[in-house]
């Protein structure tokens, strides 16, 4: 009976956010009361089911002999359900103090809610097609919040966002095909599920296929060339952005990419092909075109969002590499990353919600009234520049030396491509704590009189990504672990 | 196994940062000084009263004790034993570690001494920069993290302590928060930064193909793992000298040096100039002569472009120092001259060379520290930046003048001072290696740079003293004082009896506190080169032990 709980963790999310409409709540306060418990009993729930581990799969709907919504639970699954379960309570919490301003909480809080349980899905998805279809749903469900504040820049942001989604999922669409017709079964298998006898002949059109199925569920990571809707949806409301497009969804697409490599094409066909290193330039130039974009912009979130396309690059670096080690590195950026980004964001959200100002030339002095915030900020900044003691160092680290462990040309010039993107992100980033805490000698402290530090629910978030960022930094050595034990079983 | 270690460690910086976060002088007097920063003039100072002399007199006697005791037991655990401490792994098998070695050693010693005379200038000197806070917590915490890193037992250990380095000496760079500092701030953080990451990259490959990370006089390389593995070991190699080498201000990275230095208080140029710039020193010794080996290096393209840097950086900071006008800036090319010395030294991969390079380490952190702080009394007393404004000087502050006369000796190599001794061993060194053209090629470029030393530094002593007939530095300055950028200056007390010294030129000795630091470090100057024995000895052993 333990497998049921996968299913419930699935579903109850997105019967809570249902139901929302249908309840009338009295209050504002019963509505996040309600689903705050909601949320926190779901990861409650999830915890569980990570701590139970059924081997067994559960079945949900089966189309034909072979073709199932299935649902199983399984390394990389426990690890990405596992940090989607521990960020989404705070990062509720942090929206309801956020949302205060914000017209129309109903339908962005059912939508919000839902995206959890649409989440955990892809990760406790057992086969390719039961992947699918919650990659679908999510790009679904995750547009409304998109459009959220029904302004025109939203519209075409949200336009923009179902294209490349649909666009993505099409190439995706074309792989899931391919593995289904020439595999020995749709299921995720360590190792990959293709029949090598059957496809000897036709190894280059496989490989294509793979560059395309990697192309299409890459979408959602944002690797160029399918980068420009990731900067324009951050017109969403901030807990949409630090959640979903730094968080879930983004590594939903990277999670994706690592079941396609490693757990249906198998790294075994691919591993020391052109298709390897076709990807592999793609990413690397990924990573330091992110970075690049990130400079250049002004726009403080947007900044933050070239930064993740650059950062999602680094989790692809890792899965490209196709050895155990590069798998490692991948996940631990997978985790770290997103505690990291969030904060970051959070951070982004906090200033614009107290202050209303969205440019990084605005933010002169402001470290001074909000020292809490860009306190929290500054170790973000710090641990994605990658300086050690902070776990952005740790992924790196294991990321580096997976390359180099490869020992590939290709791998040392990502090697080079991560430095230089460290040192990027140290402009980009560096910048804005200067500009916060030491603003130019005549700098008119009256004009940000009346600016104040945001109210506890943002700011526990804030403290709690903060610390563990810190924690993770200086003790990696369990985490790192577990995920070793993972990426050694994918092989 | 020594928890004691953690203590000069963690102790300033602890101290620092409670001093950063205390109320410390935040009574009516702090935020006074803090809001008239605000407001852009920071004129307001000058309503000092008997509370903020008290309060600051208070900041002094709390940073010179958490220093004092921090420089004591940082010199008696270093010089007492061998000690070792694993703090906790930080990555796989690779844990945050400290032994205390022989280079470290020198180099602890060096920074201790540097670290209180620079402080006891400081605590004059910074009444004229305000936010005493900011900077003494900052500089604090930095003793704490250098200390650490010369401590540092292997090269992720040293890695971390080097970036945390660059972080926490950034605040004493943009002090003053004008825009040009935050500008020079930010160069020399991407400067640093950007090598840095050569350095991690040279630690990423390091990781592959060596035993361990751990240092050990000699290398720790696995030669059969780097079979075949040569030209990536190399390349690496030379990434992490041009990285190390950024903040040691060596050609081709050195460019954010000038800018950097001279914005800062000048007892934070001070230790930048003396201390921070031989972190990169640290760095490359730790790469190159513990990690990788000598023998690995000798005789490579990657000796050869090294050595070719460092004495073009050599020739090239005495050229930029001689043609240049304002008086820190010219310290600070100086700097960039004097440091690829060091590194020169460290490329001829001998053992004379290289205890010629550990020698001027010592004798160029105490001249230039020197040098540095009179530069701030200047500025402090008179305002005077350029160098044609020091005409006469000498008449007004014959102690102060005197002192920069003997450093400046000591900068050019004249004997008896300390840096014949170095400059000797370095020649020597070069005389005696196999390294082709660059065995004669060295010692020339080292004696014309001496020679440029002696006409960059020198005149500013000889003017000093001897003005000439007509020379009237007070009108000069006058005119100076309109025309030039220094506007947010504090009116002090000082500042008026500067102005009334138009004058026959009364004797003006600065404040004791800036003036005995000079005193120690020229005399330190002068008996480095006359009891030189000691040092030499030690110096000597290093070299063999790991050559």
């Amino acid at each position: 009976m333990r497998e049921v709980m996968m299913l419930i963790v699935v579903l109850l999310p997105i019967f809570t956010g249902i139901l929302l409409p249908l309840l009338s709540f009295r209050s504002k306060r019963a509505m996040w009361i309600y689903l705050e418990a909601a949320v926190c009993a779901n990861s409650a729930l999830v915890c569980r089911l990570l701590i139970a581990a059924p081997e067994k799969a559960l079945t949900v709907f089966r189309f034909t002999h072979d073709l199932s919504i299935t649902l199983r639970l399984d390394g990389p699954g426990a690890v990405f359900a596992g940090l989607v379960a521990f960020l989404w309570p705070f990062a509720m919490l942090y929206a309801f103090e956020y949302m205060e301003k914000e017209e129309n909480p109903g339908p962005f809080f059912l939508f919000y809610t839902a995206t959890y349980g649409v989440t955990l899905g892809v990760a406790l998805s057992e086969n390719i097609l039961t992947m699918y279809f919650f990659f679908e749903m999510l790009s679904l469900v995750t547009l409304p919040l998109v459009m959220h504040t029904r302004t025109r820049e939203a519209i075409l942001a949200s336009r923009a966002y179902l294209y490349y989604m649909l666009g993505g999922a099409a190439f995706a669409f074309i792989g899931m095909i391919f593995v289904l017709v020439y595999g020995t079964t749709s299921s995720f298998v360590p190792g990959g599920v293709l029949d090598m006898a059957n496809i000897l002949e036709k190894k280059d059109t496989l490989l294509l296929v793979y560059v395309l199925c990697f192309g299409g569920f890459s979408v959602k990571t944002a690797m160029w060339p399918f980068s420009s809707w990731l900067p324009k949806a951050s017109v969403a409301p901030t807990p949409v952005t630090a959640l979903l497009h730094a968080v879930a969804v983004v590594n939903t697409g990277a999670f994706a990419v690592m079941r396609v490599t490693y757990y249906s094409f198998g790294t075994g066909l691919l591993k020391g092909t052109w298709a390897q290193r076709v990807v592999m330039r793609l990413v690397v130039f990924t990573i330091v075109y992110g970075c690049s974009r990130a400079v250049k912009e002004t726009h403080f979130k947007r900044r933050l969002a070239w930064s993740t396309v650059s950062n999602l690059s680094y989790i692809l670096f890792g899965v490209t590499l196709m050895t155990p080690l590069g798998m490692t590195g991948a996940l631990a950026h997978l985790v770290f990353h997103s505690f990291m980004k969030i904060c970051s964001f959070l951070c982004a959200g906090a200033v614009m919600h107290q202050t209303d100002r969205n440019y990084v030339h605005e933010l002169d002095g402001l470290g001074h009234r909000m020292p809490r915030v860009f306190l929290c900020f500054t170790v973000a900044a710090l641990a994605l520049m990658g300086v050690p003691g902070l776990c952005g160092f740790v992924s790196k680290w294991h990321l580096a030396k997976a390359a180099v462990e490869c020992g590939e040309p290709l791998a040392y010039a990502g090697v080079a491509a991560l430095l230089l993107s460290a040192l990027l992100t140290a402009i980009y980033m560096i910048g804005i704590v200067v500009r916060a805490f030491f603003p130019k000698g005549d700098f008119d402290y009256s004009t940000i009189e009346d600016v104040r530090e945001p109210g506890w629910r943002m700011l526990v978030p804030l403290f709690v990504f903060a610390a563990l960022i810190v924690c993770f930094g200086l003790r990696s050595g369990p985490v790192i672990k577990m995920l070793e034990a993972v990426a050694f079983g994918a092989m | 196994m020594d928890a004691l270690l953690l203590i000069p460690i963690a102790l300033p910086v602890v101290g620092g940062a409670a001093l950063l976060v205390s109320s410390f002088r935040e009574g009516a007097s702090v935020a006074g000084r803090q809001d008239s920063g605000t407001g852009g003039s920071g004129l307001t100072a000058s309503r000092t009263a008997g509370g903020q002399e008290e309060s600051r007199v208070g900041l002094c006697v709390y940073v010179g004790m958490v220093l004092g005791i921090s420089v004591i037991l940082a010199l008696t655990l270093s010089w007492t034993g061998e000690r070792e401490l694993v703090l906790f792994t930080l990555l796989d098998t690779i844990p945050v570690y400290f032994r205390i070695d022989a280079v470290g050693r020198l180099f602890v010693t060096v920074v201790s001494l540097i670290w209180l005379m620079s402080a006891l200038s400081a605590f004059v000197y910074m009444r004229h920069e305000g936010k005493e806070k900011r900077y003494f917590g900052f500089y604090l915490i930095l003793y704490g993290i250098l200390v650490a890193s010369d401590f540092a037992g292997n090269l992720v250990t040293l890695y971390l302590f080097y970036e945390l380095t660059t972080l926490a000496s950034m605040p004493l760079v943009l002090h003053s928060g004008k825009r040009e500092s935050v500008m020079a701030a930010l160069k020399y953080l991407f400067y640093s930064l950007c090598g840095a990451y050569g350095g991690l990259f040279a630690i990423f490959i390091l990781y592959r193909y060596s035993d361990t990370l751990t240092f050990a006089a000699g290398g720790t390389l696995n030669m059969a793992a780097a079979q075949g593995h040569e030209g990536i070991l190399l390349i690496a190699v030379f990434a992490a000298l041009l990285g190390f080498g950024a903040k040691a201000g060596m050609v081709p990275l050195h460019a954010w040096l000038p800018t950097a230095h001279p914005v800062a208080p000048s007892p934070a140029s001070a230790v930048l100039s003396a201390i921070i710039v031989k972190s990169g020193v640290l760095a490359v010794v730790r790469v190159v002569f513990y990690i990788v080996g000598a023998e690995f290096l000798r005789g490579t393209w990657v000796q050869q472009a090294w050595m070719t840097l460092a004495l073009l950086t050599v020739f090239m900071g005495s050229m930029l120092a001689y043609r240049e006008q304002v008086f820190k800036k010219r310290l600070a090319y100086s700097t960039v001259s004097q440091v690829s010395y060091i590194m020169f030294g460290l490329s001829l991969l001998t053992a004379d060379a290289f205890t010629g390079a550990m020698l001027h380490v010592a004798v160029h952190a105490v001249v230039k520290c020197g040098l540095f702080l009179t530069a701030g009394v200047f500025v402090y007393y008179f305002d005077y930046t350029r160098v044609e404004q020091l005409t006469g000087i000498g008449k007004r502050m014959p102690k102060t003048m005197w002192c920069y006369l003997l450093l400046s000796l000591a900068l050019v190599g004249i004997p008896p001072t300390g840096g014949f001794i170095s400059k000797w061993y370095l020649a020597e060194g070069a005389l005696q290696s196999d390294t082709g053209v660059f065995a004669w090629l060295g010692p020339v470029v080292l004696l014309i740079s001496a020679l440029l030393t002696a006409g960059y530094l020198l005149p500013v002593a000889m003017k000093g003293f001897f003005p000439g007939v007509g020379a009237e530095p007070e009108s000069r300055d006058e005119g100076d004082k309109g025309s030039g950028g220094l506007a947010a200056v504090p009116e002090t007390e000082t500042k008026t009896g500067a102005s009334s010294t138009s004058e026959p030129d009364p004797i003006q000795e600065p404040a004791l506190a800036m003036l005995l630091p000079l005193v120690i470090l020229a005399a330190l100057a002068v008996l480095l080169g006359i009891f030189p024995g000691s040092l030499i000895e030690y110096a000597s052993r290093i070299a063999t032990s790991v050559l």
